[in-house]
């Protein structure tokens, strides 16, 4: 959809910016500067306001993500069992942090504060599939797994993924 | 009209002044930084929260925005209210500590340096009073400058950190800065006014006869259609500077030409 | 379910409604075999979708002609044994259900009768296997009115809501009560708000009924942000037509046409079955013009979240709606008279309004019959952490601690001691065992320094560091505080520095008191109740754990054993095989030994960084 049809489909309501926003994020993966220039003329709000909501909240991303989304739970019961440990594991295999995209752009690290399934933490969602009782050997060998299918899929791709880091803003 | 007695003085409101309105009436001096007489009060700053008596308990309220309803009793100088706006302060020393016009609020308050480490961030000395975002917003009607991100990393920039386009060089926002933080910087070699730290320049009119810079060209352009006025005659006008226009007017009416640019 | 109604689905009466409940009723009872397949998050992380698909794919290949039905369901509550399944006739409870399970359970139970021993409930005390979930003390112990239809009904299916009584409080109010009578009503019942701020229901209902100015909005708050929680979920999830009556009865109370559900960005099914719930009710006229024939019009919006905390709180909420960055206002002026838009509002949490039909079918006076005093009726908690029954629970206000954490959560996992729970999210704060005889309502919580907060009950045994635990709290606020204010933005990272070098063993004496010092100044002088309440994590453990931190700043040491760096790793002797494997982890070859001979570590070298703990295979390395 194009941003035209998007901010129509929402009736011009300058209300509904963060649903378009959202709309827009999921069209293209991300939210682009260019992107954000056109809501702001189309939609007839300042691009300073649009910039301030697409900074100010959590989900929305100013950077393209990678192809797969690996999001942490960070909750407390999460915490508590041991959900900074994954963080740290993943950091040093593939050198990101949250928020941050590897550089062959096949993970993107997310952090979420609580996800609402407590009663089977630490959890990871991959490609919005979640994964329960999670540990740092666990999670890797999803995202090993992930890495094996992308090298069967294009043998040009070698190895574990890269590890320079790419945060995003 | 509702009473306000305000560290034992009272003092009559319309209704829905504020406890500051009052305070002001009254001669009481509350210490307030992101409030401003010409923007609606937004309380952030919590510099000006006095004790509010509610009968057997009391509330620690902002005097910029409380509004007046029925007759109130408030203490500014109450312990719990000076211990807390001292606090308050001392926080805020430690995000601006190279502004002098916030030590000098600091010093008349009675706090002369801070406990807390310096924070160091990379805008120094922005309390983050939201003034001169709420003036380019809500006055100047640009909206060239925003808050951009949140919590601690939260402060006032550009889309995007760039250059604005909306921007009209008009120095609002270094006027209203209650910290000294923004300044105008005038480009010499360009004849640009920098709104600093936003990065945004801005060309200026020039007078055609000495060279002085005047008001920037973005700020005629958004008059435009805000004030009334014939603007083929301003730009007319607009080419000299108020005192080439003077000395030519006079030049005209000393000679007795019939044309004369006022 | 079968398409029960006809192609012109409107109701456009109470009687029409009444009849077609008769019909769907007389449908219900004379299905004979159902399979219900908890959907809820729990069970969904351990694979119930593929349960639920097997067990569909079985009904259909089944060559019997007694139908089966295979219905998905919400969260039943005990996570911690899901998947769960529950079979009827019989209504026989399977629990910690795996794909491979379902072709037995199929031909016995569902074509035979039969049960299947292995996967039924067993007493950890006892042994003992039992056939009913209300055999189990997790559920027995339990009163369910906002959860009282998860687990049974398909929540995707407006007919098994109507035939389980669904939208007879909305037909009882819009025929027999007046809007100040459903005030009435809920005042009675004593209900206060479920979110967090326990404010009574009937008094915001009425204060915007009576406020000037039109349009009037309801809000439904979904934002459920206290990490930890996911009660708003389970009823989103498993029964949202709940919220849905809820909120149609509190829109004809206050005089309000237009009402938003709020979800955070994080619960995208929950999105899903509250958009499915609007449509499937828009279809039969509960929501529109003239509901039921009568002059009520209402209509509900969604809106997601974009993903922060701060916007649980109501004017950061509407500022969010308003497509702006969520930043809360001042609330002298208070939303029931300006809120959304400027206009009188009420917002309610998911829970609140959810226990709104229970209250208008069976009265205000039955449902105050049930908790305290001031804590009226029941609510949803999580029972989370380190308890061996993690689930959802529903219970009467004035169950003691005790009861939730033993009897119904079943204990301490592993047999640990227990050390404290924390309910409230980021704005509550630890009780510790001292008071686990407390009876759990809105004012105790608060007067033990805590709060009820949205019903996270974290459990937490002798393994967790409270100094720790704070930290966290404390990182997850400065992380989600919106920056508007001073106090909370300046106050508590100012906090995290010093509780970040407790914890790393860089202590000073003085610390405590200036985390006091702070805490105070960021719960006065803050704008809104994240600041106001930020500095309770911290200061409830101090008031419980003062020794704790004594022992972080000064012997460098925690109790606990959890914060790295301040506790020693030593090999137990005895169970050291030699092996050599901690030898060749550990980076600063602190650990000597020959082969087969019970190795050392050298604490003088030793960095704690605890690689040999993590590689030892015979957990011969102990924390000390």
């Amino acid at each position: 959809m194009t941003i035209e049809e998007i901010v129509e489909k929402y009736e011009s309501d300058k209300g509904m910016l963060i649903p378009i926003m959202q709309d827009i994020q999921y069209e293209y993966g991300y939210l682009p500067a260019e992107r954000l220039r056109e809501l702001a003329v189309i939609l007839d709000v300042p691009l300073s306001r649009v910039y301030q909501v697409a900074t100010f909240y959590a989900s929305f991303r100013l950077a393209p993500k990678g192809q797969h989304e690996v999001t942490l739970c960070m909750g407390t019961v999460c915490y508590l069992k041991g959900a900074d440990r994954i963080a740290e594991r993943i950091s040093e295999e593939y050198g990101i942090e949250p928020g941050g995209t590897t550089e062959d752009r096949l993970f993107t690290l997310q952090a979420v504060n609580c996800v609402g399934a407590c009663a089977v933490a630490p959890v990871v969602i991959v490609d919005g599939n979640y994964h329960g009782n999670c540990t740092p050997e666990s999670t890797l060998e999803i995202l090993h797994g992930l890495s094996r299918q992308e090298e069967e899929k294009d043998p040009a791709k070698e190895g574990a993924t890269s590890t320079r880091r790419d945060k995003r803003e | 009209m509702p009473t306000v007695t305000i560290d034992g003085i009272s003092v009559q409101v319309k209704k829905e002044a504020t406890i500051l309105d009052a305070a002001r009436k009254a001669g009481v001096w509350i210490p307030t930084l992101c409030y401003n007489a010409s923007l609606p009060p937004t309380g952030a700053c919590r510099l000006c929260l006095v004790e509010l008596d509610r009968g057997g308990w009391s509330q620690l309220v902002t005097a910029c925005n409380y509004p007046v309803r029925k007759d109130i009793t408030v203490s500014v100088k109450s312990e719990r209210a000076q211990k807390v706006r001292r606090g308050v302060m001392e926080l805020l020393l430690a995000r601006a500590p190279e502004s002098r016009e916030l030590a000098e609020i600091a010093a008349r308050m009675g706090v002369t340096e801070t406990p807390y480490p310096k924070v160091t961030e990379s805008q120094r000395n922005c309390i983050l009073c939201g003034l001169c975002t709420s003036v380019c917003e809500e006055v100047i009607g640009c909206s060239a400058i925003s808050f951009v991100g949140r919590g601690a990393d939260r402060a006032v920039a550009t889309p995007f950190r760039l250059a604005s386009d909306d921007c009209i060089g008009c120095g609002a926002c270094a006027m209203i800065c209650p910290v000294g933080t923004i300044q105008i910087r005038v480009h010499e070699d360009t004849d640009e006014v920098e709104i600093s730290p936003f990065k945004t320049r801005v060309k200026m009119m020039i007078c055609e006869e000495c060279g002085a810079r005047m008001v920037s060209q973005p700020v005629e352009e958004q008059m435009l259609g805000k004030v009334k006025i014939n603007w083929d005659e301003f730009r007319e006008r607009a080419r000299l500077c108020p005192e080439c226009r003077r000395k030519r007017t006079v030049k005209a009416l000393v000679l007795g030409t019939e044309q004369t640019i006022v | 379910m079968s398409n029960v109604v006809s192609a012109e689905k409107l109701l456009r009466s109470v009687g029409d409604l009444e009849k077609l409940r008769k019909k769907l009723q007389k449908e219900w009872n004379t299905s004979t075999k159902i399979v219900r397949v908890c959907m809820g998050p729990g069970c969904a992380a351990k694979g119930a979708r593929g349960v639920y698909e097997l067990f569909l794919e079985a009904a259909r290949e089944s060559s019997t002609k007694v139908a089966i039905e295979t219905k998905p369901v919400g969260c039943h509550g005990l996570c911690e044994r899901g998947p769960i399944v529950i079979v009827e006739p019989g209504n026989i409870f399977y629990q910690q259900v795996e794909e491979p399970d379902v072709a037995e359970i199929f031909r016995e139970t569902v074509l035979s009768g039969r049960i299947v021993e292995r996967l039924l409930y067993e007493d950890p005390e006892t042994g003992k296997r039992v056939h009913h979930a209300e055999e189990i003390p997790f559920y027995s112990a339990q009163k369910r009115i906002a959860l009282s239809q998860n687990g049974i009904i398909d929540p995707t299916s407006i007919d098994d809501y109507i035939a389980t009584g669904g939208y007879s409080a909305l037909a009882k109010a819009l025929t027999h009560m007046k809007p100040e009578e459903v005030i009435d009503e809920v005042e009675k019942a004593g209900l206060r708000g479920r979110g967090g701020g326990g404010f009574l229901t009937a008094r915001k209902w009425r204060s915007c009924r009576e406020a000037e100015g039109f349009p009037k909005y309801l809000i439904c708050n979904g934002d459920e942000g206290d990490p930890g929680a996911f009660m708003d979920r389970a009823v989103m999830e498993g029964n949202p037509h709940a919220i849905l009556e809820g909120m149609i009865i509190g829109a004809y109370a206050i005089g309000s046409h237009h009402g938003y559900i709020y979800v955070r960005n994080e619960y995208p099914l929950s999105v899903e079955r509250l958009r499915e719930g609007i449509e499937r009710s828009r279809e039969y006229g509960l929501l529109g013009e003239n509901i039921l024939g009568s002059s009520h019009s209402f209509d509900i919006r969604i809106n997601r979240g974009g993903g922060a905390f701060v916007c649980g709180e109501s004017t950061a909420l509407m500022a969010s709606l308003e497509g702006r960055a969520g930043e809360p206002r001042a609330k002298y002026i208070h939303t029931v008279e300006s809120g959304f838009r400027e206009k009188p509002t009420v917002l309610n949490n998911v829970e609140t309004w959810a226990n709104v039909p229970a209250i208008i079918n069976e009265g205000g006076g039955k449902y105050a019959s049930i908790g305290t005093e001031k804590s009226k009726g029941t609510k949803v908690f999580s029972l989370v952490g380190k308890v061996v029954n993690t689930g959802l629970v529903e219970v009467p206000m004035g169950t003691t601690i005790r009861q939730m954490v033993f009897d119904i959560g079943g204990g301490v996992k592993g047999g640990k001691k227990f050390k404290a729970v924390q309910t409230g999210g980021p704005s509550g704060g630890c009780i510790p065992a001292a008071y686990l005889d407390s009876p759990v309502d809105f004012d105790e919580l608060t007067k033990l320094g805590s709060m009820m907060g949205s019903g996270g009950m974290i459990v937490m045994d002798e393994d967790n560091c409270m100094v720790n635990v704070a930290k966290y709290f404390l990182h997850f606020l400065k992380d989600e505080s919106c920056g508007k204010c001073t106090p909370c933005r300046e106050g508590i990272p100012q906090m995290l520095y010093i509780l970040e070098k407790i914890t790393k063993g860089e202590g000073e004496p003085g610390d405590i008191e200036k985390l006091e010092a702070l805490g105070e100044l960021v719960s006065e002088a803050s704008l809104c109740a994240l600041g106001k309440t930020a500095a309770n994590p911290v200061l409830s453990t101090i008031k419980y754990f003062r020794e704790e931190y004594e022992a972080h700043i000064n012997e460098k040491r925690c109790p606990a054993k959890e914060c790295k760096g301040l506790f020693s790793y030593v090999i137990n002797a005895e169970a050291c095989t030699g092996c050599g494997i901690c030898k060749r982890a550990c980076p600063v070859e602190a650990i000597s030994g020959e082969k087969k001979t019970p190795h050392t570590i050298d604490q003088s070298k030793c960095t704690k960084c605890g690689a040999c703990f993590e590689k030892c295979p015979f957990t011969a390395i102990e924390k000390v």
